[in-house]
Order: structure tokens, then sequence, then C-alpha cells
């Protein structure tokens, strides 16, 4: 007997697998699941394979599918091969018409399931369908399994299957599809357990037998089993999405938890409902208006309020900042393999980068780090383990950028200037530089922060122009000088860049100044001034030493908590590495580490800009552009609009004839012709 | 003086009244801004105006006439909204079509009166929530106000919108219109530059004019997705369909990834379609390479370029910046070596992320008589960065060698009422008229001190990048700045005391654009000018 799944996402693929196994230990059926997944087109060789499983199967399960390629390729497919079952489950609405079960007409049970179709003006209610979904299994048993209702019940009851993928659930579902559409005595005997019921919204914890379904009795098992308080200085509240943890393949989630949890943090770990995370963040990190977290992280890759096939980016956006709680995204791969990723030079692929990362930061979310997904030969998501520390990591920074007492914060701000010159200290696209650092450097120290604030803007820059410039030949102040074998101890990635640029030099010049507790340090260009042999290269190389020592100074040396890129825009987040989806290989993510990334970037530039999003973790915080007018008219030109004005009006055909010499003389003067 | 004589001299007039006019109501940026300051605009009426004068169809408001703009913002600025709107009424405007473009600009003027940008970074430093928030210019999208948001992109499934896609038909006509006015017929292929930074402002009006010359129409799936084109038939279209390469800016690449297959898509499809091909340039040309070259779709199909993955820029910038070249070719051979990866997905489905196509851009390119980018924005112009240059001067460059001929080379403005094709050396022009020679302009960069006379260097920069890679710079520009900056004493005094490093670049920058034949000086300017750059190099050593 067969059976074909064809689906997105990530948590399928093992239920599936073991239910399979599960099956054919207890019954005769000799049943082989086939299972794809639909997140990305298809090759066609990988068709060629769908093909010849839909060719034999009994049944197909098509669930979430909704690609556009995948979906009329699938359904000509449908068309030429006869099923005794097509359940489409949560696919684009021209799929869903493609159900075949029975006399069932879809559009019958369109009341209970949701419509995966884009509509600006239907606003998220998922609490009140959730809620309905929750009841249907008792309604569903009211109704006959005979008459005209018997195919929309069927129907409805592999949908409440589907919800809750619990291990038994899957099986189940695999199983009541068979036995009401698969004519075979086999099947007489099979016996179909009920729904197995899941809380909509609980907290998961990988050390805990089970979910806890509020959060005191999670409270209460963190002080007995872990010894652990829940108090806001030390928990970070993470989103988990729910059919992983329903279906336990939650190895990613665990590896995570607990790398935070190594940091000295404490988490909760909530799992909210696929389409909202509201209500799961309202019963569980607040309490009484209060919040029991200090950051929000979702594991889930989808948008806040919304699911994966629609978002409300304005709902999702308000509450967050009624709750004023920083909001980071991470992402798991769920359309691509690990090694997919990985041998990628580009990294997430068009889906992912789309739905996992472009529509979060609508939502306002930060931190689009990759910590796990399913790897080539494997059948659910892991773990990237040293993207766990590294994520947990600079969760752990942006935690103390809250909770640390001010006057131990330490903070850089980095400065760039291009092309390299004393006269270019401090570009920035439409932003005079210094007032602006100056103005931040006083509105630190008046809320706590230890900087020595110079006299003025103009003795800040004076500052870091001059100081020892003149005696190292160098454009800006040196803040310090770092010896090859402090360089080496403190950076892994010497060797790499040697390879791109040979040796390194005796002292490597960090340009910057120190006040107090405040850096202020000048970004090294990519270097190529004065070398056409490096700009003419298809591939760019690595970082040279100066850019690599720079940010190893800040982060080591200097020891900074969080850094500020103050402008649009410097050159970190274009060094070469993946796209979208960085990895530990990316250069950018190497310069940037763990330090928490603040960009003043010009709000006229949403492109750049969300490349530093991706490319280096920043959150922005845009500036205004500078005032507009009308560019007027000037010197001779105005002059000349004046004659033509007078030309216009004159009645006169001499006086006209004397202007137009006049006209011809100063237009030819000013090059207009 | 004849009849026919006086009616010639009238047009000439009325043309020069029309480029005087062009010149004074061009918007520029003056000064730059102060991070967390309000704005120091006091005279807002150009900017209300420029509000005024959109549609915005997703917030209900519609533009004001242009006849009736001007008096109904000073109105407004000097009475409120009531008057205005009563203003308007007068001539025969109903107030509910009125009164949400005097709330629009109230608010954006309440806005503009406060600036939160340093509480919003302390507030972030603090770890507390940074509300999202679009990025744009304000006279296209007002909500980008307040500032002190963490600007997002949009998502790339939603491009080109349904407004984007009908603009993109008028730009693409009247760039062809130009183009056969000028030449007598539609040219065969064109190359375009494509970037993130008009696409996401614009809900993708370059991708729409790509599309446009092509002659295909996205088509969105179920969850309204552009996932997909068709063909526009020809009857309709009424014309050929012009071959299109697409130079593609990494950062478009990045952010738009779906959309570079569809436009790849696009490409593939038009070259399959069953058409004459004298009314279809991207078949016939494919056809021809099929036929001379023996190879496949897959090879003579390619027009999405871009930089190798996880690259970024031409180096064209740079290699200017940093006067490193000999002949000017090698900037549009740079160009090519840096983009000519392609992207897309080949006949059997598999994708192409980035292989590298250098004979395929090299033919591509060969066939190509203009060249075009669409610009969006009043507050990034042609001289304000380095990349305009880079990017459509570098693919010039690189198709004058490979097609053995300089293709024309256009540019649009997409934020104006009117659409306006403007050939590259009249916007050099207008950009050097309204901006670097002007006053209003230079006096507020010199404002800002030391980073004002960086600025004024910069765009000389840029502009000199325009000779470089598209000899696009009259002489006269070049007399004109050194008359500006460093003839006239006081001016060069005070250059050399906000900022005589940049002071001694702009010198050298003129020198250079000499040396390198893209100024033809007297020999006095020249002398004057070898003095001033000795005399720099003095104050800057401590000598003098």
């Amino acid at each position: 007997m067969n059976i074909t799944v064809l689906y997105v996402g990530s948590s399928l693929l093992a239920p599936l697998k073991n239910a399979e196994q599960e099956i054919n230990r207890v019954y005769d059926l000799n049943l082989r699941v086939a299972a794809y997944n639909f997140g990305s087109p298809l090759s066609d060789g990988e068709w060629a394979e769908v093909e010849r499983d839909l060719a034999q199967a009994n049944v197909v399960f098509v669930i979430h599918v909704m690609d556009g390629e995948n979906a009329s390729r699938l359904i000509q497919s449908l068309k030429t091969h006869k099923h005794d079952a097509v359940v489409v489950i949560n696919c684009m609405p021209e799929l869903m018409r493609h159900t075949r079960m029975g006399r069932l007409d879809i559009g019958s049970v369109s009341r209970w399931v949701p419509k995966f179709k884009a509509d600006k003006k239907r606003k998220a209610n998922h609490g009140h369908y959730l809620k309905l979904v929750n009841r249907l299994p008792k309604v569903l048993k009211f109704v006959p399994t005979a008459g005209a209702f018997t195919d929309a019940k069927h129907y409805l009851q592999l949908f409440c299957y589907f919800l809750q993928p619990t291990p038994s659930n899957i099986q189940s579902m695999l199983l009541y599809s068979l036995k009401h559409y698969v004519r075979d005595a086999r099947l007489k005997r099979v016996k179909v357990l009920e729904v197995q019921q899941v809380p909509t919204v609980a907290i998961y914890h990988p050390d805990a037998p089970e979910l806890f379904e509020t959060f005191e009795a999670y409270e209460e098992w963190c002080a007995a089993k872990k010894q652990l308080a829940l108090d806001r200085d030390s928990t970070l509240g993470l989103l988990l999405m729910r059919p992983q943890v329903v279906s336990k393949t939650t190895k990613h989630y665990d590896v995570l938890i607990r790398s935070i949890e190594a940091e000295g943090l404490s988490v909760i770990p909530a799992i909210a409902t696929l389409m909202d995370n509201r209500e799961a963040v309202s019963k569980f990190f607040v309490d009484n208006g209060k919040s029991r977290v200090s950051q929000i992280v979702s594991l889930t890759g989808f948008s806040f309020v919304g699911g994966p096939a629609m978002n409300d980016s304005a709902a999702a956006s308000q509450f967050l900042r009624d709750l004023n709680l920083p909001y980071r995204s991470a992402v798991s791969l769920d359309t691509q393999t690990i090694e997919a990723w990985s041998d990628s030079a580009t990294g997430l692929n068009p889906i992912q980068a789309g739905m996992q990362i472009a529509i979060p930061e609508i939502d306002g979310a930060t931190e689009p780090f990759i910590y796990g997904g399913i790897p080539g030969r494997g059948q659910e998501p892991v773990a990237l383990e040293d993207r766990c520390t590294r994520l947990a990591r600079r969760l752990k920074r942006w935690h103390n950028l809250q909770t640390a007492p001010r006057e131990q914060i330490k903070l850089a701000i980095v400065l760039f200037c291009f092309p390299p010159s004393k006269g270019n200290i401090g570009t920035a696209a439409d932003l005079d530089v210094f007032p602006g650092v100056w103005d931040l450097l006083k509105r630190l120290k008046e809320e706590g922060y230890r900087v020595d604030v110079p006299e003025n803007a103009e003795v800040l820059r004076e500052q870091l122009l001059g100081g020892n410039s003149e005696q190292f030949g160098s454009t800006a102040n040196l803040a310090y000088r770092m010896s090859p074998d402090e360089y080496r101890r403190l950076c892994p990635y010497v060797r790499e860049v040697e390879g791109d640029w040979g040796a390194v030099p005796s002292k490597i010049p960090i340009q910057g100044i120190s006040l107090a507790n405040i850096f202020i340090g000048v970004q090294p260009t990519f270097g190529y001034e004065g070398d056409p042999m490096r700009m003419i290269m298809a591939r760019s190389g690595s970082p040279h030493h100066g850019f690599m020592a720079f940010y190893t100074y800040l982060s080591k040396v200097f020891s900074a908590d969080g850094v500020i890129h103050f402008g649009t825009h410097g050159s970190l987040e274009f060094m070469p590495g993946k796209q979208i989806g960085l990895s530990s290989e990316c250069w950018p993510d190497r310069l940037i580490g763990e330090l928490p990334n603040f960009y003043v970037y010009s709000v006229n530039n949403p492109s750049e800009g969300s490349i530093a999003k991706r490319r280096s973790y920043a959150e922005l915080v845009s500036y205004l552009t500078p005032p507009i007018e009308n560019a007027g008219l000037y010197k001779e030109l105005a002059g000349l609009r004046d004659l033509v004005q007078a030309y216009r009006q004159s009645n006169s055909e001499t006086e006209r004839a004397r202007l137009y010499a006049s006209i011809e003389e100063v237009s030819s003067e000013l090059h207009l012709n | 003086m004849s009849e026919i004589d006086s009616k010639q001299r009238d047009e000439k007039v009325f043309e020069l009244y029309e480029q005087l006019l062009e010149i004074e109501q061009r918007l520029i940026p003056t000064g730059l801004h102060l991070f967390g300051r309000p704005s120091s605009a006091g005279e807002q009426i150009d900017l209300f105006k420029m509000i005024a004068s959109f549609d915005r169809p997703e917030h209900g408001i519609r533009a004001l006439p242009q006849e009736l703009v001007e008096d109904a913002v000073r109105e407004f600025l000097e009475h409120g909204s009531d008057a205005a709107t009563r203003l308007l009424e007068g001539q025969g405007l109903k107030p509910e079509s009125t009164r949400p473009v005097f709330a629009l600009l109230e608010s954006v003027s309440a806005k503009l009166q406060t600036n939160t940008e340093i509480d919003a970074l302390i507030r972030a430093i603090r770890g507390e929530f940074i509300e999202p928030g679009p990025g744009a210019d304000i006279i296209q999208n007002p909500d980008v106000l307040p500032t002190g948001r963490n600007t997002h992109a949009i998502n790339p499934y939603s491009v080109p919108s349904a407004v984007a896609f009908a603009r993109g038909e008028v730009v693409a006509t009247s760039l062809l219109e130009r183009y056969r006015n000028e030449h007598g017929r539609f040219p065969e292929a064109m190359a375009l530059v494509l970037w993130g930074l008009d696409n996401i402002k614009t809900q993708g009006e370059g991708v729409a004019q790509a599309l446009w010359l092509l002659g295909v129409q996205p088509v969105r799936d179920a969850l309204n997705r552009s996932t997909s084109v068709a063909a526009i038939p020809l009857a309709e279209l009424g014309r050929p369909r012009i071959d299109v390469v697409m130079t593609v800016s990494g950062i478009f690449r990045d952010l738009f990834s779906p959309t570079v297959q569809l436009l790849d898509k696009a490409v593939r499809l038009v070259a399959q379609l069953d058409e004459p091909l004298e009314q279809n340039y991207v078949r016939k040309h494919v056809h021809e390479q099929i036929a001379q070259e023996r190879c496949e779709l897959d090879d003579a199909a390619v027009r999405v370029f871009s930089n190798a993955p996880g690259n970024y820029g031409t180096n064209v910038n740079f290699m200017v910046m940093d006067s490193s070249w000999e002949r000017e070719e090698t900037l549009g051979d740079l160009f090519v070596t840096r983009k000519c990866f392609a992207y897309g997905r080949d006949s059997r489905g598999r994708a192409i992320d980035g292989r590298e196509a250098r004979v395929a851009m090299d033919r591509a390119l060969s066939r190509v008589e203009a060249t075009y980018q669409n610009i969006d924005t009043f507050e990034i112009g042609l001289t304000d960065v380095d990349h305009y240059f880079e990017y459509l001067g570098g693919v010039s460059k690189a198709v004058e060698k490979r097609a053995r001929a300089r293709p024309a080379i256009y540019l649009s403005d997409s934020l104006s009422r009117e659409v306006k094709i403007r050939t590259l050396e009249e916007s050099v022009r207008l950009e050097t008229r309204t901006k670097t020679l002007n006053p209003k302009w230079y006096e507020g960069m010199l404002k800002h001190g030391f980073r004002g006379v960086a600025e004024i260097e910069n765009h000389v920069s840029n502009t000199f990048g325009w000779s470089a890679t598209a000899d696009a710079v009259d002489d006269w520009i070049y007399a004109e700045v050194a008359n500006t900056f460093l003839f006239d004493e006081t001016m060069l005094e005070r250059l050399r005391e906000l900022n005589p490093h940049s002071a001694h670049a702009l010198v050298q920058r003129l020198l250079e654009a000499n040396g390198r034949g893209y100024w033809d000086a007297d020999s006095t300017a020249l002398e004057k000018l070898r003095d001033i750059s000795r005399s720099l190099e003095d104050q800057l050593e401590g000598v003098a």
C-alpha cells in the first residue's frame, strides 16, 4: 500500500517515517510512505521521482504547498493519475480544489479550515479559529458516518489529526485515510485511535517530562528541578513552532535552549499556534502588564502574526511596541538541507529569504541568525551547535546591555572615511557626523555611561584627526598598535587573511580615540587604494589585516559590549560570504562576532540598510534626510530668466529682437542651447 | 525680420524658458542632517508642494491639480488646513477630496518639528524595542516619519506592484520613443541597471520597466505573489519586444532573489515565443547566436547578470577614485569582470546561482544600443554618490568596446509628475547646475564646515566619474567648478580654512580631469590650479 505526502516544512518527515514503521510493525499492510519537501521548486530529476511515487500511490496528502511552480506541475500530475483519495490541507486555493475524497465538495468544509489566500483586509483572528478547531473533534462525534456528510466528516477528521501532529495522530491520520478510502480486506481489522489533544499554547522544556500549561507550573518545575528562579533580569522568552514540539522533533530547540542556559540565562520556551504568537506571549511572557523576560526570540522563522502564508505586520509591531521588548527572529532551515545551505555561496534560498527573513523584518525582528536545519540524509531538524553557542552569546550580550550597570558598559562608535583621507573622516550620506556623535556622547553621559565628552564637536574631530596621527603618518589618531603576536592570539582567522593579504604587518594601527568607556574608531576601507590588482578580482578576498585587527581590537582589547556604526555606510556588511543566512565561514559574521550592532542609517536607503541588517545583524536606527527645496535660479541664470520673461511679455517686435540678441548671448555663455 | 524667423525665435525662447523652469523647480537637498535634531528647513513650501502633488491611492489621497498646488500649499502654511480647503472649494474642488491632502501635510509638518533619533538610539542600546518603519524619501512615502526606527525592506514577492507596473509602461514607452526620435527606429537591445534602492521605494518600477521592454506582464499566484510571467500579445504591445540585458546590483540580487528568477523567466519566455524575428529581438538574437555558435538556449538566453555570489559592487568607483587606470576601456572590462555572473534557472529547472558567464555577457552587451537606469529620488542624484557612475557608466563603457559604438545613455525620474527621459549628458548638466554650481546647494553644504567641503569635493569627483566612464561631462562644467570654488579668492580661503584636505583633493581632481583629456583647460587656468595645489600642500605639511 502506498501513501505519498507532498509537504512544506521540517516537522513532518520524521513522524511520517516513524508512523510507517509502526504501522508495518502492527499491521500487515506493507505500507510505503514516500514524502517530499515541496519547500522550493523541484528539479526535473526530483520530479521524476515524485511522478513515480504518485503513479503508485493509493492516497496522496498535499500539505502547506504554496509555491506556484510546484503546484502547477502537481496539478497536472494529479489529473493524470487515479488515486483512492487526495487530501489537500492548508494549500493554495488551486490545489485545495483538487481534494478528492468520495463526493466531498471542499467548499463545504471551508468554514473549518483556514484560507491560505492573501487578503489585506482580513485581519488575523486565529485565536477564534483555534478554538473552533479544539471543539471540532467533539462536534464530529455527532456527525453520522453515512450520508451526505460522510466525506466532509472524514476530511475534518484527518485535518484534526494533522493539526496535532503527535506521533500517534500522524499514524492515525495515515490509517484513517487508508481505512476509509482504500478497498482492501486487510484494512478491516485496522483500529484508528481518537485524536490525541495537545494544549494550544504551552511551555516546553527538553528536561521536563511534559508540556506546562501554565507559567506557574513551569516556574515550580524550574525551582524544583533546576534550582532556577525565573526573574526578568535573567530570563529570555523563546517562541517555538508548535508542530515541531507536538511531533517531538525538537533536537534543534533542545541544543539552543541548553546553549542559552550555559550562558547563565533562563528561558521560557513557549509553543504558540502556528498563526499567532500573541496569545502565548501574553500568557507566558507577561505578568499583569509586567514582562517576565528581557527579549523575545522567535525560533519559528515566520511572521509574528499570520504564520507562514500571510502576515499582519501592523498588528505585530504594535503588539511588540506596547510590550517594548526587543524581538529577534532566528532561523532553522526549512526548505533546504544543512548541506545545501552550507555548500551554497548564496545561503538561504529565495523562498526562505522571503518568508523567514524579509517578513519577520517588517515585524521589527533583528538577528536573522541560522541555528539549525535538516541534514541531507536526516529526517528531522538538528542544531548547528557552534551557531547555537554563538547565538546564545549574542543574546547574552544584548542581555548585558539591558541589565549591566551603565557605568560598566563599553561602547564602540565606528565612523567611516572614504576615500581614505583626513578630509573624508566622518563619511556618511546626508549626515554631518561629528555634531551628532558629540550630541550622542553628551546624552550617553547623562544616561549614566562613563564617557569623557570633549568640549564640542570641533574638538572631538580635532582629537580624532590630530593626536599622534602626524607622528605615524596616519589618517587619524592611533588608539592602539596591535602586535602580530597579540593579533594571532586573539583572532582565529589570521591564517586565512594571510592567504589573501600576505604576512601580518609588524604593528597593526587601530585608528580612533578612547573617551573613557566609549571608543570612537575609524573603520578601515577595503584596502584597494593603490592596488589595482585587487580591484580587478571578480571575487573579493577576505578583509585585510587592518580591518580584521580593528574588529578584533573592539571585541577583545577594548572589550566593547556593543558597537554603533554611525552613518550610511561602511564596508563590513559587504565583505564576502553568503548573501543571506550567514555561516561561521562568512567574513561579516566573523568580524561582528558576538557584538550587538546598532547602525545609524539614512531612512531613504532601505536597500543597503537591509544588507547591514542581514549580513551584520544590525539594528538600524533611521535618520532623516536633509531639507528639500527647489534649486531656484542664481547668478546669470536668474538674469537670463528675467530676459526670457521680458521677451515673452513684450509686444514690440523691435524690443523682442533686441532681447533675443541678449538672450542668445547670455544663454550661450551659460552653455544653454 | 521675417515671420518664420520670428516664429523660430519664439520657439527657441520657449524651449529656453522650459529649460530654466526645469532647473528652477528641480528639488535638491540643501545641507546635511544633524542626527537627533529636527529638520532645519525654514522654507518647507517646496517639499509640501511635492508631497501634495502625489496620488496616494493606498491612503485615498488624490494629488492636487498642478495649477492650484502652489496657492493651496501657501494658504495651508499661512492659514491652515481649513483655509486651504476653502480656497480649493472656491475652485470647484470638493472638500472631502482635498482634506486628506492637508491632513497628510499637517502630520508631516508636526513630525518634522520633533526628532527622537537619539532617544531611539539610546533606547536601542538599553535593549528596548525599536519599531520597524519603511524606507523611502519623504515625498514618496511620508510614513518614513518619524525617523529613529528600524528601517525594513519589502516582501520581494510583492513587486512589481500594480501601480509600479502601470508607471513602468509609461516610462518604457517614453524611453523607446525618445530613442526612436533620435535614431529613427527602436533599439534592438538595451542594458538596464537594476538596484534595490529604487525598486524597494517604488515597489518595483525598475523591474516593471524591464518587463515592459520585453513585453511581458507579471502573473500573481493565489497568495498574490509575482511568481510567473505572461507575454503581452504583439498586437497589444504595438512594437517589437526589446532584448534587455539586466545588470543587477548585488543588493538587488539579495533583496529580490525571487524577482531575479522572474526576470530570467521573462527573458526565456520571450525567447521561445513563436513570433516574427523582426518583432521579437530577444528571439532574433537568441536564434542568431544558436545558429552561429551551435550552442543551447541556456547559453544564448542569459540576460540577468550580477556579482559573484556574496560579492558586491563593480569596483569601477574604487578604480576611478584611486586614479589607478590607464585606458578607459579598463573600467568597462572591470565592470564585466565583476558583473558577469548569471542568475536564474536553466531550461531543466535547475537554479543558476551566480555562474560565471563572461562570454555570454560579452555577447549580450555587444548588441546593446542604449543603456538606461531609473532614478526614483531627488535625494540621491547622479553626482551625490559614486554608485551611479560605477553602474550606468560602467555598463556603458563595457558596451562601447563590445558593440564598437558608444550606446545612447538615458535616465528617467520616476518621482516627477511627468515622466521625463533625459540623456546622461543632459542629466549631468542638470545635476551640476542645480547642485554643484548652485549657491543654494553649496552654501547649504558649507554651513556644515569641514564635512561640507568634503561633500563638494565628492560631487566633483563623482562628476569626474562620468567623464571616465561615459565621457559625458562638458568642458564648461570643469571650468565653472574651478571658477566657483578655486578662482574666487574668498571661496578658496573658506575652503582651505574649513577643510584643506578636501580642498586639495578637489584641485587634484581638476588637474586629473585635464591630464586625462576630459577638460580642455587653458594654460592660465592650469597654472593657477597648480599654484593653488602647491600652496595647499604647503599648508597641509605645515610649511606655510
